[in-house]
Formats: structure tokens, C-alpha cells, sequence
């Protein structure tokens, strides 16, 4: 059973990084770099096993027939892993390594490094422990792990007063969000005196009630809040920039994924999808991905700072995945439904490749030429022409261009709505016109007439090419592929997520 | 009827939202979640201390303190769930006092409207 080894190696590496920062730099750095390999290793594990399988793996803290022999009744902790949490666990984990690695660099400069990697390898246990949790109130425990250590990274650099501005906003919107999901948790308890998602879906089931609704109501507004959705969105916009780019990538690309967008999912899919009328909730997640996806998008074309442009984007990407779980859920059991859900669950793990790919390129041009302001980087391609590769492949890939693999998720989205819906397909194409001007406008700035602020600016080292190098290889392998990861690991994810009999049983018993 | 314990968390609640929306400086609105959270928390821990036919229910698990057989008991799970809880708010408010602090070094003052520095 490799499942708790996802938990404890990143826990034992977090703890231990001040004692093994006491032997050196070197040893640190190694430390934090071995560990986050073998968290990807136990990541990838779980995932073939899944994948190879297509069986839930159930593991139980604590006994496992705690009522005595032959009673399987939930009233333990315990992790329940589908396709969809192991996917996503895999992404966290390769981004995180690689994140980890960028870092061993780009942060050379910086004091107090042992706890940064404390921190970030915190975040990442945070994040992995979402994804493969079936209990509501361990969800809460690691959502709260994730959030105080990305508050924690975002304000890592106190001496500046961005930092803390953008941390301070991050965490008072955090912390509200965090308490409407324990309401929403607490309500859900006092109702049916239960936390295990599986067993919670048949008391639902069985009596659906006004305090159910409330708590889906409240669980989903957080969920919102902590995913970006527009309303909501301009604490992302402080935070995702502000925050060291290694960190940035892992927030836009992770964190707003595994804490907003999978346990939006989850909840409304595991707990939720047959005991209620799911097409209303659906269609609420429509409003808000529509609004989301034009909003983002928009505002991005008018940014002059670049990271604050890629955190606009990221709101606009997440309009994207939000549309296609709206239609998953408004559609429920069609295969419109399907290729919707797909396409969203594909989208998130292509756009936590390209938007960390994007960060990574920007935190190497912050790095070099010393600042991020468009209006200043003119003609950075000449002296930095692999990190303006790197970009190039990134924008192409988040506008969806063809041989990359962005296009096939956004295919994929833009399909399903115009099936169900041809005014979504309208709202979703407008959305793609505003993020491929925002795009070019960087792309004018990178092959510009060369400035004086980039005179000095030079490739950045090994330790930052290869992470970049990496997430340039996935996006092209992936896309290459398109159609046959979509059917041999995204159609299966879609097919083990809209299972909930056996989400169900495999903990409850019984058929 | 509903009973006293639930609207007085529901009150809290309230109070915490009102000050979270309404006041500026930093060091309330810390108090202002700390308030929410502690509204959430009594209506947890009211959850597990129910009245059935009348009779006060006891002490779950007490070494030393034999509970009457059929009596009801208080739930444990709530007040574990509590406790997780109120050390998770803990670390939220060391977290923010500290940044609080630095922003006081920063910008002179704990005016959350003051704190509008990043723009577009």
C-alpha cells in the first residue's frame, strides 16, 4: 500500500528541513529536491495503480472494522482515491518537483531558505492530501494546511511591502472562504452525523433536506472564492504575482486547482450528483465560468506588469474549467455531460503545466533583467532566446494552438457547449479572442527593439533551464497525443468520477 | 422551538460578518474571524449535546465515572472536530498578527484601506 507514503514523505521532508539545513546548503537543497522526487514516484505509483486497475483504493486510519468483525461501518478517517484524485495528485506532484528544483536557483538570494522549502513541501502535502481524502472534515484540515502555507509563501519576501500587501489580502479572503466550507462542513454534520463523503451521499440520498442544500450553497461559494471564480477574483490577482515565481506557479497552477476546482468536483459529484436536482447547481457553475472566462481574459489585455497578466489568465483558464464542469453537471449522464467533463479534467492538468511553464518564464526574465513591467522588456528574445522559446511554446499552447495541448481541452470544451448550448460556444470563443490579444501583446514586447533595461540580461542557469526544458517536453508530448490521452485517461477519470454507487461502496459494503 | 446555544452561534456568526465588511483596521477584522470561527465552533459542540426525552445527557468517556446505561451521552466527535479546529485557527491568527505587524512597518498604519498599493 503506497497510498500513506503520498502523506508521509512530504511530512517527514517539511519537518525535518531545519535539521538538515544545519549540515550545510548543499545537504538542504538536496534534501528538498530528493524528497519532492519521491513524493512524484509515489504519485506516479498510485496513479499506474489506479489507472491500471481502474479500482477506488480505500485506506483506513485506524482500525478498519472499528464496530468488530464484519461491521463496515464508516465512522473512521479514511482516504478514498479514484482516477481524478490520482491524476491530479500526479500533476501536484510533478509540478512541485519541478517547482522545488526552479527554486534551488532562483531563490539562491533570498535568507531563511530552510523554511521556504519547509513551506513549500507543507503546501504540496496540503494539496496532495486534498486529492485523496474522503472525509469532509480532513479535507477542511489539509485545505487549511494549503492555505496558511501559501498565505505563509506569498509574504515570504517581508522586506518588500508587495509581498505582504498581496499576503494580507490572500489571507483575510482565504480565511473567509475557509469558514463559510467548516460552516457548510459543521451544517452537513449536525444534519446527517456523518463526515465520510461516501457515507454522506446516502444520507443525503435518502433525505434530502433544506440543510443540505445550504451546506452545498455554502461549500460551493467557498470553493468558488478559493478557485478565483470573478466575483471573487481580486485577491488572485494580488497574491498569484506578488508571491517568488516558483511559488507562483505552484499557486496558479496547483493550488487554485486541488483546493477550488477538484473539491468543487468532488463534492458536487461524489455527494451530491443523484440526490438533488443537479442541473440547477450546474447551471449556476455555467454563470460563473462564463463570467469568469470573459472577465479574466479581458482584463488581462490591459495589464502592463507580465505576472500580473499570467494571474489574469489563470482566472480566465479556470472560466474554462469551470464551463465544462457546469455542463458536466447540467448534463448529467448524457454524453454531452461527459465529453464536458473531459474536457474540463483535461484542461486542468494542460493548464497547471503551461500557466507553471508561463510563471517559470517570467520569474527567469524577473531573475536576469531585474524587472517584470512590459512597457520595460522590449527585445528581451535577442539576449534570453531559450526562455522567449519557452514563452512562445506556453502562449501557444494556452491559446490552444493546434500541435500543443492546450488546443485538444479547449476542443474538447468549446465542443461541448456548442452541442448543449451554442451561446456558451459564442461566450467561450470571445473569451479565446481576448487571452490570444493579451498574449501577442507579450509576444510584441519579447521581439521588440531591444531596451536598456535588458542590456545585461543573459540565459539564467541549469537549475531554472531544466524545469522549463521538462514542461516544454509535456506539452509537446501531450500534445501530440491528444486523442489518445483523452480516451485512455481522461474518458476512464470521467467514467470512475460519475460512479458514485461505487464511490459508495467501496466504503460502505454491501451492492 | 430552536434552541438557545444555535442562535446565539448564529449570532456570532453575524457579528463577525458585519465587523469583517464594516471596519478598517487590521487588528479588528482579525478579531472579526476569530469571532466567526468561534461562532461556528459553539455550533458544532451544541451539535453533540442533544436533549433526549427530557434527560440531560452525560460525560461521554470518563475514567473513574460509570455512565448510567441509557442515558445518552454527549458526542466525542464534535469536540474533537473542535479542538482540530481551534488549533488550526490558532496558526490563521499567529499568521496574521505577524503579517499585521509587518505591514504596520511597512506602510505606518492598519488601515486596511491604506493597503491599496497594487493596482490594475
Amino acid at each position: 500500500m503506497m497510498l500513506p507514503f503520498l502523506i508521509i514523505i512530504p511530512l517527514l521532508g517539511a519537518f525535518s528541513m531545519p535539521i538538515m539545513s544545519l549540515l550545510g546548503e548543499k545537504a538542504r537543497n538536496a534534501w528538498a529536491i530528493l524528497v519532492s522526487a519521491l513524493t512524484l514516484g509515489v504519485a506516479s505509483k498510485v496513479f499506474y495503480d489506479v489507472w491500471s486497475t481502474r479500482q477506488l483504493v480505500v485506506y483506513t486510519l485506524g482500525a478498519n472494522t472499528p464496530l468488530g468483525k464484519g461491521v463496515n461501518f464508516p465512522i473512521r478517517i479514511l482516504w478514498e482515491v479514484d482516477l481524478f484524485g490520482a491524476l491530479i495528485a500526479l500533476t501536484i506532484a510533478f509540478v512541485g518537483f519541478l517547482a522545488v528544483l526552479y527554486s534551488i536557483e532562483y531563490m539562491k538570494h533570498d535568507t531563511g531558505l530552510d523554511k521556504y522549502y519547509t513551506l513549500i513541501l507543507t503546501l504540496e502535502l496540503g494539496m496532495l492530501g486534498i486529492v485523496i481524502t474522503g472525509d469532509l472534515f480532513n479535507f477542511y484540515v489539509f485545505l487549511e494546511i494549503m492555505s496558511i502555507a501559501s498565505y505563509a509563501l506569498v509574504a515570504f519576501r517581508n522586506d518588500t511591502w508587495e509581498g505582504i500587501e498581496a499576503g494580507i489580502k490572500y489571507m483575510f479572503v482565504g480565511s473567509l472562504a475557509s469558514s463559510f466550507i467548516l460552516l457548510g462542513i459543521a451544517l452537513l454534520y449536525g444534519q446527517y452525523g456523518t463526515l465520510t463523503m461516501s457515507y454522506l451521499a446516502v444520507k443525503i440520498a435518502q433525505n434530502p433536506t433544506l440543510v443540505g442544500r445550504v451546506a452545498l450553497g455554502l461549500l460551493m461559494g467557498g470553493l468558488l472564492f478559493k478557485s478565483g471564480a470573478v466575483p471573487v477574483h481580486m485577491w488572485l490577482s494580488d497574491a498569484h504575482p506578488a508571491a517568488p515565481s516558483s511559488i507562483s506557479a505552484m499557486l496558479s497552477g496547483l493550488v487554485i486547482k486541488a483546493g477550488g476546482i477538484y473539491a468543487l468536483t468532488r463534492i458536487a459529484f461524489s455527494i451530491y450528483a443523484t440526490s438533488i436536482n443537479i442541473k440547477t447547481v450546474g447551471w449556476l457553475v455555467i454563470f460563473f465560468g462564463c463570467l469568469t472566462l470573459i472577465v479574466g481574459n479581458a482584463m488581462a489585455v490591459v495589464q502592463t506588469d507580465m505576472k500580473r497578466l499570467f494571474a489574469f489568465s489563470s482566472v480566465g483558464q479556470i472560466g474554462y474549467i469551470l464551463l465544462g464542469i457546469g455542463i458536466g453537471l447540467a448534463a448529467y449522464g448524457t454524453k454531452i455531460g461527459d465529453i464536458a467533463l473531459a474536457g474540463a479534467i483535461y484542461h486542468t492538468v494542460n493548464h497547471a503545466l503551461m500557466k507553471a511553464l508561463l510563471f517559470l518564464t517570467a520569474g527567469a526574465v524577473l531573475h536576469e533583467a531585474g524587472t517584470k513591467n512590459l512597457n520595460e522588456l522590449s527585445g528581451i528574445a535577442k539576449k534570453m532566446p531559450f526562455t522567449s522559446f519557452a514563452f512562445l511554446v506556453g502562449a501557444a499552447a494556452i491559446v490552444g494552438l493546434p500541435p500543443l495541448n492546450g488546443f485538444a481541452s479547449k476542443w474538447l470544451i468549446y465542443e461541448s457547449s456548442a452541442l448543449y448550448n451554442p451561446f456558451l460556444a459564442a461566450i467561450a470563443v470571445a473569451g479565446t479572442a481576448f487571452c490570444t490579444a493579451a498574449y501577442i501583446r507579450v509576444i510584441f514586447t519579447f521581439f521588440g527593439a531591444p531596451s536598456e533595461a535588458v542590456e545585461n540580461a543573459k540565459e539564467p542557469g541549469k537549475a531554472m533551464i531544466v524545469p522549463m526544458l521538462v514542461l516544454i517536453t509535456a506539452i509537446i508530448i501531450m500534445g501530440l497525443l491528444p486523442w489518445q490521452i483523452n480516451d485512455r485517461i481522461m474518458l476512464p477519470t470521467v467514467d470512475m468520477l460519475k460512479d458514485q454507487l461505487h464511490y459508495v461502496i467501496a466504503v460502505v459494503g454491501g451492492a | 422551538m430552536i434552541p438557545l446555544q444555535f442562535i446565539t452561534a448564529f449570532l456570532m456568526l453575524f457579528m463577525g460578518f458585519y465587523a469583517f465588511l464594516y471596519k478598517r483596521n487590521l487588528l479588528k477584522l482579525i478579531l472579526a474571524l476569530d469571532v466567526i470561527d468561534s461562532g461556528i465552533h459553539l455550533l458544532l459542540i451544541s451539535f453533540g449535546y442533544r436533549l433526549e426525552d427530557g434527560t440531560l445527557p452525560t460525560a461521554p468517556i470518563y475514567t473513574g465515572y460509570e455512565t448510567l446505561k441509557g442515558t445518552p451521552m454527549v458526542g466525542p466527535i464534535p469536540q474533537a472536530l473542535v479542538l482540530t479546529s481551534i488549533v488550526i485557527g490558532v496558526c490563521v491568527l499567529a499568521l496574521a498578527t505577524a503579517l499585521t505587524i509587518n505591514a504596520y512597518r511597512h506602510y505606518g498604519s492598519l488601515d486596511i484601506n491604506k493597503l491599496r498599493r497594487l493596482r490594475g
